[in-house]
């Protein structure tokens, strides 16, 4: 995947999030679980969304699927735009022309986000019969026809089957089978390898491709493994309690980090780190989101923080005109040296 | 380390099995055996940490809870010696009271440290439970102990206090450890230990259990899947297939010089955090089989591209390969694999 798309490119973003907050409202006080967060995904690219767990990326992700709990999750603030236009006005019931239809999801716990009591077939056929009026009986072509397509060994029997007689990897394949059948012009992935072995994984991570280049969809990766995104990923931004803190193309962002959790997560990777080695750890943890530090939210595991970080949230501003790579940090030059 | 206290390692595993009967019908017959580890041999020097991987099924944990005798064995020995010095005693011949004096030193984590703390005891008691089981600490003895442990794992000693539920994962690992600690072990087995945890969290806890090799002498026995993890913190490997090892030697040998076709296929699979390194993969087609019915002669016959009509009818014995590496291939010979 060496032709990664340029933002700068003539093309129009396919998804585009503009500050979007969606927060909840608990007995504990309201969790900024997303605080302010903007990306952009365009036709065809596959954009990876990393962060650790509670920095909010799955849940930016199930604000544009609409899929947040609500109450108590709300979207507070900002916009969500899908090929242009905003999805927010949208009434529920208009919703679902659009979700399974041309933004679909994986889950990273396939049994759990398939029916236990319907076979494979009838799960894959529901969205097809749903969304493009197909028969049932061209809905079981239909579903075998997907259970190829993403590699299910002797589809016509297995159409029949019921998820628990499948494996981890197999379940997976049924869910992007299900989510790839009204073709969408997006998938988002929310970690889909991460329950899975390291060699099955390799597969999903292919198959994911593959499917990408046939259909010319667009991806959104959301994954906590920066080695998933090194593979699969054509841009990345990094996610921190609730805000995004860095954006990139995948080669500039491995190549030239510039934000010091970025840099952190790095150093933290044993793969890079020679063996023997200390392993440079982020100290302390991610804050509650009920409670997210003053200012620049990371400033309280940060080596470099100052009172400017305290006192005012970094912007996410351009290192270059275009917006190729952004970064929210105070402090660019003395991280520049971590 | 010095010759001598190589020339006795502290655990020598031999022929380990584990077998477990599939029962079926109204009188639970038994009509099959799940052979989840079917001979394993593997020796674990004093002071090192030597890793199992393989994928889910492959038997790894079952292998781990099994040299503890915390499953009962089917079959094998697993020789201890608490000094370089002592004598070898065999863990699966011990009296139940005998095994009970040892089990301080043979400690072990697991993956999901919340479902092994109690929810309803405090981490102080949880951790002062084992010293006062083995009456290794009474009275106020017991306090000071719990609060040096918990210092010692990097945590406050006034969390004490508190229950599982107030901590993160990361911190709930480091209670854990703790515990395990408590009775100054010789050996920890690492099942999965850092696996559920955020990348910046897992380098602190595995900063921890490296300074704890360092100062104490552990050892470890690191079960994981991750193996860019194994890498780092590995002194021996054994990678398992099926219940049975089919290469094992030093982490240098297996991530440098792998020979067999499974192990080269597992290392092609880990995705590098290197978007210029997307490699090509060695492909590893279907799943790894059913330990009910494993294929005949070399389990992994069945995923891989070289097989040949002897790979399907006997099983492979051990090749050596020199400085203790070892593979178990037909088509290992020597230095290389043929036709690879």
């Amino acid at each position: 995947m060496s032709d990664s798309q340029s933002p700068e490119g003539a093309a129009k973003p396919l998804l585009e999030l503009r500050d979007l907050a969606t927060w909840f409202h608990t007995d504990e006080g309201t969790a900024k679980a997303v605080d302010g967060v903007s990306y952009k995904i365009y036709p065809g690219e596959t954009l990876g969304l990393v962060g650790e767990s509670g920095s909010g990326k799955s849940v930016s992700a199930l604000s544009v699927m609409r899929l947040v709990p609500s109450p108590p999750g709300f979207v507070e603030r900002g916009d969500i735009l899908f090929r242009g236009e905003s999805l927010l006005p949208i009434a529920d019931e208009d919703f679902r022309r659009i979700r399974g239809n041309e933004v679909a999801m994986i889950f990273q716990e396939p049994m759990t986000a398939l029916n236990p009591v319907y076979t494979v077939g009838n799960q894959i056929s529901e969205a097809v019969m749903l969304h493009r009026g197909l028969s049932k009986k061209a809905a079981r072509e239909h579903a075998i026809e997907m259970l190829r397509r993403v590699g299910i060994p002797s589809p016509e029997t297995r159409v029949d089957t019921y998820p628990h007689e499948m494996s981890g990897g197999m379940r997976q394949r049924v869910m992007i089978a299900i989510a790839m059948s009204c073709d969408p012009a997006l998938l988002i992935a929310d970690e889909p390898t991460t329950a899975l072995d390291v060699t099955i994984q390799a597969q999903i991570l292919d198959l994911i491709r593959e499917l990408q280049e046939e259909a010319g969809m667009s991806v959104l990766l959301i994954t906590h493994d920066l080695a998933v995104v090194a593979e699969a990923a054509h841009h990345v931004a990094v996610m921190y309690a609730g805000k995004v803190v860095e954006y990139a193309s995948v080669e500039e962002l491995f190549e030239k980090p510039r934000h010091p959790y970025t840099i952190g997560l790095f150093q933290s990777l044993p793969d890079l780190a020679k063996q023997g080695e200390r392993l440079t750890a982020i100290p302390g943890m991610v804050p509650s989101a009920t409670n997210f530090p003053s200012g620049c939210r990371f400033r309280t595991r940060c080596s470099i923080a100052s009172d400017l970080c305290a006192g005012t949230e970094p912007p996410l501003v351009s290192l270059e005109p275009g917006g190729a790579h952004t970064v929210a940090c105070h402090h660019l030059e003395e991280a520049s040296k971590l | 380390m010095s010759d001598s206290q190589r020339s006795a390692p502290l655990l020598e595993v031999r022929g380990l099995k584990k077998h477990f009967p599939v029962r079926k019908g109204l009188l639970s017959r038994v009509v099959g055996q799940v052979k989840a580890v079917d001979g394993l041999d593997f020796t674990l020097e004093r002071g090192q940490t030597l890793s199992l991987v393989g994928e889910s099924g492959c038997g790894k944990t079952t292998a781990g809870r099994t040299m503890l005798r915390l499953l009962e064995p089917t079959a094998g020995q697993v020789l201890y010696r608490a000094d370089p010095t002592s004598e070898a005693v065999d863990l699966f011949n011990l009296p139940k009271k005998e095994m009970r004096a040892l089990r301080p030193d043979l400690q072990i984590i697991f993956q999901d440290p919340y479902a092994s703390l109690n929810p309803r005891i405090t981490v102080g008691n949880a951790i002062a439970e084992p010293l006062l089981v083995h009456k290794i600490a009474t009275g106020s003895e017991v306090e000071d102990r719990v609060a040096a442990l918990l210092k010692r794992v990097g945590l406050r000693p006034d969390v004490a206090n508190r229950f599982p539920h107030e901590f993160s994962g990361g911190q709930r690992q480091r209670v854990g450890i703790a515990r395990a600690l408590a009775l100054s072990p010789k050996l920890i087995v690492c099942d999965e230990a850092v696996s559920a945890l955020d990348v910046s969290i897992q380098a602190q806890v595995i900063n921890l259990l490296k300074d704890l090799q360092d100062e104490l002498g552990i050892s470890y026995l690191f079960i994981a899947h991750d193996l860019s993890v194994v890498k780092y913190i590995s002194d021996a490997l054994a990678v398992m297939y099926l219940g049975r090892i089919v290469e094992s030697g030093s982490a240098d040998q297996i991530f440098n010089d792998p020979q067999h076709p499974y192990t080269r296929a597992l290392l092609s699979a880990i995705p590098h955090a290197d978007p210029k390194k997307r490699k090509k993969r060695i492909p590893l087609t279907g799943e790894i089989p059913s330990p009910i019915h494993p294929p005949s002669g070399c389990h992994f016959h069945t995923r891989c591209s070289l097989a040949e009509d002897r790979c399907r009818r006997d099983w492979p014995e051990n090749v050596a390969l020199g400085d203790g590496h070892q593979a178990a291939c037909h088509l290992v010979q020597g230095a290389s694999v043929t036709g690879a």
